[in-house]
């Protein structure tokens, strides 16, 4: 019988494990998190990024709810820890998220880190960041010879459509 | 006589470890010194007189520790650490030799070999090689060095830590002005052509 088994089970528990302990992982949470307040688009280990994404969210949610809000200002006050980004949360995330319900985050996979440890590595970004974008936005080019085709072709379906009435 | 007695026993002894001094091990060895030190200190003793003879009653005896270090005689030589002999007996060590077979067998195992990637492609945009769901490194390298110029014009204008401010950022290249939507905005310039894949 092995007896290191129930050690890689977790029986059932969703929760990750990161830091010392639990408020271990708030503080670098919480750290991580005014980073990406600060920054816009970090660059961390896979599984610190996937769980600041959940309180990225969340923040954005309570900073909606703007700053007058008791509640919304503890939230801030408490996952800010560098003050300055609080003013910035309340009157530029909040307004840039005003119209989206959901998904004010994006994370992408990058290459292990080249240490010893060869960690996962991941970047997470707010959306609407003035940075480059992670993924080019491809823009077709008109210049093609299939599009300068299709180009002609509407011109034609067009002419047709306005000469037929008359 | 006590004194007389040991001295001939360790006359003895003496003796016998100066011959197998050699093939004797470390206790016996240290045995031995410790017997001719006891000799040596006896004979001195008895040279320089001041030896508890039946003649010279002493003048004033003194409750207090041994002067000289009594030599326990043992039977047989005591295990030099028990521990370590007995437990060379109790640990796992292997019966037999393993055969190349049963080797080649283990070591050929298909768990233990390494599995072949099959979820390689090369990247559209530079050509370099990437995992499907993982970022090209090229192109994010390249994305993280314009970033890192952007950031060193921000640090520039903001000139200090913790001063980020309450409005939104726009970065404007060379030979560009600012929009119509980007008047409330913070400008920051950056003093080259905008990049093909910036858009």
């Amino acid at each position: 019988m092995r007896l290191t088994l129930p050690a890689l089970i977790s029986h059932g528990r969703v929760a990750r494990r990161i830091g010392l302990g639990p408020q271990s992982r708030i503080n670098m949470l919480r750290n991580i998190l005014t980073g990406l307040v600060r920054h816009e688009r970090i660059e961390t280990t896979a599984a610190r990024a996937d769980e600041v994404r959940f309180y990225a969210e969340k923040l954005v949610d309570y900073a909606k709810r703007g700053d007058t809000d008791e509640k919304a200002m503890k939230m801030a006050t408490f996952w800010l820890t560098e003050k300055d980004l609080v003013p910035k949360l309340f009157k530029v995330l909040a307004p840039r998220f005003e119209t989206q319900s959901t998904g004010y985050t994006r994370t992408a996979r990058l290459p292990n880190r080249q240490n010893l440890d060869r960690a996962q590595m991941a970047v997470i970004e707010y959306k609407g960041h003035p940075f480059p974008p992670l993924y080019p936005v491809k823009q077709d080019n008109e210049l093609t010879l299939v599009n300068q085709l299709l180009k002609g072709y509407r011109q034609q379906q067009q002419e047709e459509s306005s000469t037929r009435p008359s | 006589m006590d004194l007389s007695d040991r001295e001939t026993v360790c006359h003895v002894e003496r003796k016998e470890s100066v011959l197998t001094t050699n093939m004797m091990n470390l206790a016996a060895f240290v045995h031995s010194l410790r017997c001719s030190l006891l000799h040596i200190e006896s004979r001195l003793l008895q040279a320089s007189g001041l030896t508890l003879d039946k003649q010279l009653a002493p003048s004033l005896a003194v409750n207090g520790p041994r002067l000289l270090p009594q030599v326990d005689r043992e039977d047989g030589q005591e295990e030099q650490s028990p521990g370590l002999t007995d437990g060379i007996l109790w640990m796992a060590v292997p019966k037999k030799r393993r055969t190349i077979e049963i080797n080649r067998t283990r070591r050929r195992d298909e768990n233990n070999l390494l599995k072949v990637k099959n979820n390689i492609e090369p990247c559209t945009e530079c050509g370099h090689l990437k995992q499907k769901h993982i970022m090209c490194g090229f192109c994010y390298a390249k994305v993280c060095k314009e970033t890192a110029l952007i950031r060193q014009q921000i640090t520039a204008m903001e000139g200090g830590p913790l001063r980020a401010p309450a409005v939104e950022t726009v970065v404007v290249y060379e030979g560009e002005t600012p929009s119509e939507l980007d008047k409330d905005k913070r400008i920051v310039e950056r003093a080259r052509k905008r990049p093909a894949w910036f858009s």
